[in-house]
C-alpha cells in the first residue's frame, strides 16, 4: 500500500543527503574517517540504506523515477568517496615521499650470518680448480696401515725419511716393536688407496686431516693437506708443470712466476718442490724495495708452496700397475699454510681454537 | 748441514759469488736456508800491541792495559787474567766499533778510571767459544798493530746452512758439496790428496800377522820421512757380523800431544757448529765435515789387548758412552768392542773408556762402513741422534775409506806432532758393488717432456762420477759411483739429468683433456651440501683436533671404547674422539667464557669407533651446538631451546632433501636431557638426534644456561637420500582454498601433532594442512591445559568447496577435538 508521506519523506530524505554528502565525504582527513562518513550514507545504518528500505513503500509510479533518483545519489557518493580515497592515499604518499626519512641504521631482520671455516674455503676454491680440470675428489681413512703410509709409498724400512713424519701410533694393535696402525702422516695414503681400486687413467684430488707428532708456533699436531694426481700413459713433468702453473695462477694471481726446485720425497722421482713468487710484495711486479722489505718471503721474492713430482716406478709396482706402460704425477700442499697466507692469518693455532670472534672473520 | 763457502772454493774454485753458487745448489736440490756472513762486520777491531799494564787502583780483578792500535796509544781497563806482557798482541775494539752482539763501544769509566775501546775475547768477535779471556795471538802471528783483524787473522767467510733431503748422505760433507757444485757449474771435480805427513813408519810388528792392509802414501800428495817403528803391542781387526760392517778401517798415529787447535781449525768448526776440544779431537771432526765421514779416535793404551773386535751386542749388555750415560743394548745394536769388551756404539757414540784424554800418546783412527738400517735403528733405541749416527744410517761412502783414513792420520799428526803407519789396516767382509743402471734418453725424454739427447745424458752422468760402462744407440749403461747410494734404478739418472740441467728447462704443457668417469662420490658432495646448508642457517663451523682426553669422552658421557694412542704428545690428546660433542661444547663453553651470548656453531668432521678389525670405523658426523640467544631483532632477547635446534634440523635437511625431517621420543644418548631432547627421523628412519644437553652433563662440561646439541648421522642421510631419490613435481592447486581457524582447551598430555594429525584425519581428504598458529597459557588456562590454536586450510582437488560443505567438515574436526582429546573448544 503506498503512501503519499513515504513519497515526501524519501524525497525530503534524498534532498538532505544531495545537499550534504559532497562537502561532507570531501572534507575527511583521513581513511578511517572517510569510511565513518561514507558509513553515515550507505552503511547498514546509513540514511541512505534507510530510505533505500522505504522503497516498498512507494507508489508504484513513483517508485521507478524515485528509485533511479537514489541509485544515481548513491553512484555520486561512490565517486565522491572514491576521489576523496584516492585524494588522501595521494597526499599520504605525497606526505611519505617528501617528509622525514626512515632510521638506516637499525639492524636488519632476517639475519643469519653463518661462516665457512677458512680451511673449508681454501678447500673449496683449491677444489673447484682441480674439479674444472678434471679431476675427481676422494677420501680416506685418518687412522691408517702403516704399509699404506709408508711402505707402499715406497719409504724404504729404518730410513730417515721417515723422520720429516713424526707419526703418532695407535695403541694396542700389536704387541711387537713394528706398530701397523697410524693417524696418516700424508694424504698421500689416498694414491695408494684409490689406484688399488682403480685402473688408469686416474686424476684424483684428496683433502684431508693428517697429523704429526709437532706442537709449537708453526706446527700443528693436525693440520689439512691436499694431494693430488694424475697417471696415464705418457703423464710427462712438463704436465706437472703445466697444471701446477695454471692452479696456482688461478688460486692467487695470474702474474705469479713459478719455480721448481729438485727435492726428495720417496714416492715421486724426479721430485721437487715449487717456489711461487711471493704474492705479498707482488714480486713480479720488481719493486725491489717493496720485495726487499717483505716479511713474508724474507726478501727472497719466492714462497715455499707445494712439493710435487713423478710418481715413482716403485709405487707403481707397489699398487700393480706396469712402471712401464703408465706414467704419472703427483703434487700435495698443505690448505692451512694457503689459508694463512691468502687470508693474512699469523699464528696456525688460531685454526684450531674454534673461537667465534675468529671464525666470524672469514 | 752448515757449509763454508771459503772452504767449498778451496775444495772446488769455481767463478761464481756465493748468491749464485746459493741459487744454482737450491735449484739442484740441495736447499740453502740461510746465509749467515762471518768476519765482515768486525770493521773497528783491529791488532793491538800491548805497551803497558799495571793493576787497577781499586779493584783486583781489572788491570790497566795501554795499548799502541797502529796510530795512537789507549788506555784501557781490562777484566781478563789472561793480559799479556808489553809486546804481546791482541783484538781491539776502538771507539766507535760496534761487535757483532749490537755492542757500542765507547769511552766509559770502570772502576773510575777512564777506559777507552774494549780488548777482546773471542766470543765478544763472535769467533770462538771462549769467553773466559781476552784473544792473544800466537807469537809467530806477523800481523802489525792497526791491522783489521778480519785481515789479520783471515775471518771472512760465508756459513751457508743447507736444508739436505735424506737421500743426499754425500753431501753431508765439503767435499760432496764442493763435487756437485763442480757438477753445476760444470766444472769437473777431482778430490785433491791429503798434504802427507811429515813422519811416517813401517808398520812392521804394529799389526797382527795377516791383518789385511792399504797402502796409505800414494794418497798423500808429499813425501814422508820415515822413521822408526814405535813399539807396541801388535793391534788387529776383526769383523763378526760382516753384514752389519761391511768394511772396517784403522789408522795409527803414534806419539801425538793433545793439546789446543790453532786458531783457524777452532775458528772453522765454529763457525759450523762445533765446540772445539782438543787437537785429536778436533781433527777429527774437521774430517767428519770435510768428508762427510764419521771418525772416531781411539786411545790405544786403553783399547785392552790392542784389539778391535766389531759384534752384535749381547742382550742386556751395558757400557758407559761418551756423555757419561750407561746404555744397555740388545742383541740388535752393532757394537765396537776391544778384548775385554764394548768400547763404543759402533756408528752412534764412542765409550767413555777408550776417549781420546789430555795423556793420549797413540791414536788408533776407526774409518768404517756400517748397515745404515742398522745404525739407524740402534740410533733410534736409544734416543741418541749423533752427527755420526746421522750419516751412517743415510750411508757413507765405503770406497772413501782409505783416503778419509789417509787425510785424517796426517791431519792428526801435523795437529799434534807424531808419525803416522804408512799402512792402515782395512778389514773388508762384504766388498761394494756399484750398482749398474740402464739409462734409456728416450724414456726419460718422455718421462719429462723435452728432448734428451744421449750425449748430453752421458755427459751429466760422467760429471756425476757414473762410469759409462757401454752404451749403444738407445741405452747406456752407467756404474753408480760409490757416494751416490741413492741412485739405484734408471728413474734415479733420470732425476739427475733434469736436476742438473735445471728442473726450469722443463717447458710448461698442458695434459690430454681428462675426462672423468667417477666424479666426486656422494657422500662428499653430501658433506658439502650440509655444510652449506648449516653457514645458510647462521652457523660457524668448527674444525677441532681428532684426539682429545679420555677425560673429555668420560666427561661428555660419550663412548669410552676409544682408539688410543701409543705416543700421544700429552694426556689431553691421547685417544681418537668417539663424538663430537666433547670438541664442540669446548668451543661453546669457551666461549661463553670470553662473554659471547650467542653461540652457534657446528662441525662436520670424523669419530672413530674401534671395530674387531684393525682400522677403526671412521663415521662422518654433523654436529650442531647453539648456546644464549637466539638472534632476534630488536626488543627482548630470548635463550635458545629445543626448537631452535629443531628448527636448524628441519631447515638443513629441508634445502638438502626437499623433505620435512620428524622429531619424536626414542632412544637418545645418555649426554642428552631425556625430556627435552628427541630423535630425527627422516621418512621413518633415524638419523640424528636434536635437544638440550643433559643438565648434569651442561655442568661436567662447563656450559652455562640450556645448551642446545644435535647430531645427524651423515652415512645415513646419504643411504637414505639415494633411497628417497629427488623431488618429484606435483600439480599446482586448480581450485581456491578455505581456512578456518579451531581453537581449544587441551590437557599437556596431547601433543600438538598428534591433535593435528586426528583433525586431519577427519576431515576426509579435505584439510590440505592444519597448522598450528598459537599455543598459550597462563591466567585463564587451568593447571595442566593449554590452549591450541590450529589453522585448517580445507582445498578440494575436484571443485571449488561452498561454505556450507567446510562448515560441516570443520564441525566434524572440533567434534573429534571434544571427543577424542577432551578439548573444550574456543
Ligand atoms: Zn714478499
Amino acid at each position: 500500500m503506498a503512501e503519499p508521506d513515504a513519497v515526501r519523506t524519501f524525497e525530503d530524505g534524498l534532498a538532505q543527503i544531495r545537499a550534504t554528502f559532497e562537502q561532507a565525504l570531501r572534507a575527511a582527513e583521513d581513511e578511517p574517517q572517510l569510511r565513518l562518513i561514507n558509513a553515515r550514507y550507505v552503511g547498514p545504518q546509513g540514511e541512505l540504506t534507510a530510505l533505500l528500505k522505504l522503497m516498498p513503500k512507494l507508489p508504484g509510479n513513483r517508485r521507478r523515477e524515485l528509485g533511479q533518483a537514489a541509485n544515481a545519489l548513491k553512484q555520486g557518493i561512490q565517486q565522491a568517496f572514491d576521489e576523496t580515497l584516492d585524494r588522501i592515499h595521494r597526499s599520504a604518499r605525497d606526505a611519505e615521499l617528501t617528509g622525514p626519512h626512515l632510521d638506516l641504521t637499525l639492524p636488519g631482520r632476517w639475519q643469519m650470518p653463518g661462516r665457512l671455516h677458512p680451511i673449508t674455503r681454501i678447500r673449496n676454491d683449491v677444489l673447484d680448480i682441480f674439479v674444472s680440470m678434471g679431476f675427481d675428489v676422494a677420501d680416506g681413512p685418518e687412522v691408517e696401515l702403516y704399509e699404506n703410509c709408508f711402505d707402499k709409498l715406497g719409504f724404504p724400512p729404518d730410513h730417515p725419511a721417515t723422520d720429516e713424519h713424526d707419526t703418532f701410533f695407535v695403541d694396542g694393535d700389536r704387541p711387537s716393536d713394528a706398530p701397523t696402525v697410524l693417524l696418516r702422516t700424508q694424504t698421500s695414503t689416498i694414491q695408494i688407496r684409490e689406484m688399488m681400486k682403480r685402473k688408469p687413467p686416474l686424476a684424483i684430488v684428496s683433502p684431508g686431516a693428517v697429523y704429526r707428532r709437532d706442537d709449537d708456533a708453526t706446527h700443528s699436531p693436525m693440520f689439512f693437506q691436499l694431494e693430488g694426481f694424475l697417471v696415464d700413459q705418457d703423464v710427462s713433468f712438463a704436465e706437472l708443470k703445466g697444471v701446477l702453473t695454471l692452479f696456482l695462477r688461478r688460486l692467487f694471481d695470474e702474474h705469479v712466476a713459478l719455480r721448481f726446485r729438485a727435492s726428495y720425497f720417496p714416492f715421486v722421482e724426479p721430485g721437487g718442490e715449487v717456489d711461487m713468487s711471493c704474492v705479498f710484495c707482488r714480486a713480479w711486479e720488481q719493486d725491489r724495495a717493496r720485495t726487499a722489505a717483505c716479511r713474508v718471503c724474507k726478501g727472497t721474492g719466492w714462497m715455499e708452496i707445494l712439493g710435487c713430482g713423478m710418481i715413482h716406478p716403485v709405487v707403481f709396482e707397489n699398487v700393480g700397475y706396469d712402471p712401464e706402460k703408465y706414467t704419472g704425477f703427483a703434487f700435495g700442499m698443505g690448505l692451512d699454510r694457503i689459508a694463512m697466507l691468502k687470508y693474512g692469518i699469523p699464528n696456525i693455532k688460531l685454526l684450531y681454537e674454534n673461537d667465534v670472534r675468529f671464525l666470524s672473520q672469514f | 748441514m752448515l757449509a763454508s763457502f771459503r772452504w767449498l772454493q778451496e775444495l772446488c774454485p769455481v767463478d761464481a759469488d756465493v748468491a749464485e753458487v746459493a741459487r744454482r745448489i737450491s735449484l739442484a736440490g740441495l736447499e740453502v736456508e740461510a746465509m749467515e756472513r762471518k768476519g765482515h762486520d768486525l770493521s773497528g777491531v783491529v791488532i793491538a800491541e800491548i805497551r803497558a799494564k799495571k793493576p787497577h787502583p781499586k779493584r783486583d780483578d781489572l788491570t790497566l792495559v795501554r795499548v799502541f792500535d797502529g796510530e795512537n796509544e789507549h788506555d784501557v781497563v781490562c777484566g781478563a787474567s789472561n793480559v799479556p806482557d808489553p809486546g804481546g798482541r791482541v783484538l781491539f775494539a776502538r771507539s766507535g766499533a760496534v761487535l757483532p752482539g749490537g755492542m757500542q763501544i765507547a769511552p766509559r769509566k770502570v772502576g773510575g778510571v777512564e777506559s777507552s775501546g774494549m780488548i777482546c775475547s773471542e766470543e765478544e768477535l763472535g769467533i770462538g767459544a771462549d769467553g773466559e779471556g781476552i784473544f792473544v795471538l800466537d807469537e809467530d802471528h806477523r800481523a802489525l798493530p792497526g791491522t783489521n783483524a778480519a785481515d789479520a787473522l783471515d775471518l771472512r767467510d760465508v756459513i751457508l746452512d743447507i736444508s739436505l733431503t735424506p737421500n743426499r748422505p754425500d753431501c753431508l760433507g765439503h767435499v760432496g758439496i764442493a763435487r756437485e757444485i763442480g757438477v753445476l757449474f760444470g766444472m769437473p771435480y777431482s778430490p785433491r790428496k791429503a798434504a802427507g805427513p811429515r813422519r811416517a813408519f813401517l808398520p812392521e810388528g804394529a799389526f797382527r800377522p795377516g791383518q789385511p792392509t792399504t797402502r796409505l802414501a800414494p794418497l798423500w800428495d808429499s813425501e814422508s820421512d820415515m822413521v822408526d817403528s814405535p813399539k807396541l803391542p801388535a793391534i788387529s781387526v776383526e769383523i763378526v757380523d760382516g753384514d752389519r760392517c761391511p768394511r772396517y778401517g784403522a789408522a795409527l798415529v803414534s806419539g801425538v800431544e793433545v793439546g789446543p787447535s790453532p786458531f783457524w781449525l777452532r775458528y772453522r768448526l765454529h763457525n759450523l757448529g762445533l765446540r772445539a776440544l782438543s787437537n785429536v779431537v778436533d781433527a777429527t771432526n774437521l774430517i767428519l765435515l770435510e768428508w762427510g765421514h764419521p771418525i772416531h779416535g781411539f786411545d790405544l793404551d786403553r783399547l785392552r789387548g790392542s784389539k778391535v773386535v766389531v759384534r752384535l751386542a749381547d742382550e742386556g749388555e751395558k757400557t758407559a758412552t761418551l756423555d757419561g750415560i750407561e746404555r744397555t743394548f740388545t742383541s740388535d745394536d752393532l757394537l765396537i768392542c776391544d778384548g775385554e769388551g764394548p768400547v763404543a756404539v759402533a756408528g752412534v757414540m764412542g765409550g767413555l773408556f777408550s776417549e781420546i784424554r789430555d795423556d793420549t800418546k797413540h791414536v788408533l783412527i776407526e774409518c768404517a762402513y756400517f748397515d745404515p738400517r742398522s745404525i739407524r735403528r740402534t740410533s733410534r733405541r736409544l734416543g741418541l741422534h749423533t752427527d755420526s749416527s746421522h750419516r751412517f744410517e743415510r750411508g757413507v761412502d765405503p770406497e772413501a775409506i782409505p783416503q778419509v783414513l789417509a787425510s785424517a792420520a796426517s791431519l792428526i799428526a801435523e795437529l799434534g806432532g807424531g808419525a803416522v803407519a804408512a799402512d792402515a789396516i782395512d778389514c773388508v767382509a762384504r766388498a761394494h758393488r756399484p750398482a749398474s743402471i740402464r739409462l734409456r734418453p728416450e724414456r726419460a725424454a718422455r718421462l719429462l717432456g723435452t728432448p734428451v739427447s744421449k750425449e748430453e745424458s752421458m755427459r751429466i752422468l760422467e760429471s756425476l762420477g757414473c762410469r759409462i760402462v757401454e752404451h749403444d744407440g738407445e741405452t747406456i749403461e752407467a756404474q753408480t759411483p760409490s757416494w751416490r747410494p741413492d741412485l739405484t734404478r734408471e728413474v734415479d739418472l733420470i732425476e739427475e739429468v733434469a736436476r742438473v740441467r735445471g728442473y726450469d728447462q722443463i717447458p710448461t704443457a698442458m695434459p690430454r683433456a681428462h675426462v672423468s668417469e667417477a666424479g666426486t662420490p656422494g657422500l662428499l658432495k653430501l658433506v658439502d651440501e650440509l655444510r652449506d646448508a648449516a653457514v645458510a642457517c647462521g652457523l660457524y663451523e668448527a674444525i677441532n683436533y681428532g684426539f682429545l682426553s679420555v677425560e673429555d669422552l668420560r666427561r661428555a658421557r660419550v663412548g669410552a671404547d676409544a682408539v688410543m694412542l701409543a705416543n700421544p704428545l700429552s694426556e689431553e690428546r691421547a685417544v681418537m674422539r668417539t663424538s663430537l660433542l666433547p670438541g664442540l661444547t669446548g668451543a661453546a663453553s669457551r666461549a661463553q667464557r670470553h662473554g659471547a651470548t650467542e653461540v652457534r656453531l657446528f662441525e662436520i668432521a670424523r669419530t672413530f669407533q674401534p671395530t674387531g678389525d684393525v682400522l677403526p670405523h671412521e663415521q662422518t658426523v654433523l654436529a650442531i651446538n647453539l648456546a644464549g640467544h637466539r638472534p632476534g631483532w630488536i626488543g627482548a632477547e630470548q635463550a635458545f631451546d629445543l626448537y631452535d635446534g629443531k628448527g636448524v634440523i628441519e631447515a638443513i635437511i629441508d634445502r638438502v632433501f626437499g623433505r620435512k625431517p620428524e622429531l619424536v621420543s626414542g632412544d637418545l644418548p645418555s649426554f642428552m636431557h631425556p625430556k627435552r631432547s628427541g630423535v630425527v627421523t627422516l621418512a621413518s628412519e633415524g638419523v640424528g638426534f636434536v635437544g638440550e644437553i643433559h643438565p648434569e652433563v651442561s655442568d661436567d662440561l662447563e656450559l652455562i644456561g640450556r645448551v642446545i646439541y644435535a647430531e645427524l648421522d651423515v652415512p645415513a642421510l646419504h643411504a637414505l637420500s639415494e633411497k628417497l631419490g629427488p623431488p618429484q613435481a606435483r600439480d599446482l592447486p586448480k581450485f581456491p582454498a578455505v581456512t578456518r581457524d579451531i581453537a581449544m582447551l587441551v590437557r599437556d598430555a596431547f601433543t600438538a601433532g598428534e591433535i593435528a594429525d586426528a583433525l586431519q584425519a577427519a576431515s576426509n581428504g579435505l584439510a590440505e594442512s592444519v597448522r598450528l598458529f598459537d599455543l598459550y597459557r597462563g591466567d585463564q588456562i587451568p593447571e595442566g591445559h593449554r590452549s591450541l590454536a590450529f589453522r585448517v586450510t580445507y582445498r578440494d582437488t575436484s571443485g571449488t568447496l561452498t561454505d556450507k560443505q567446510v562448515d560441516k567438515v570443520h564441525g566434524s574436526l572440533a567434534k573429534v577435538a571434544r571427543d577424542r582429546f577432551e578439548a573444550t573448544i574456543r
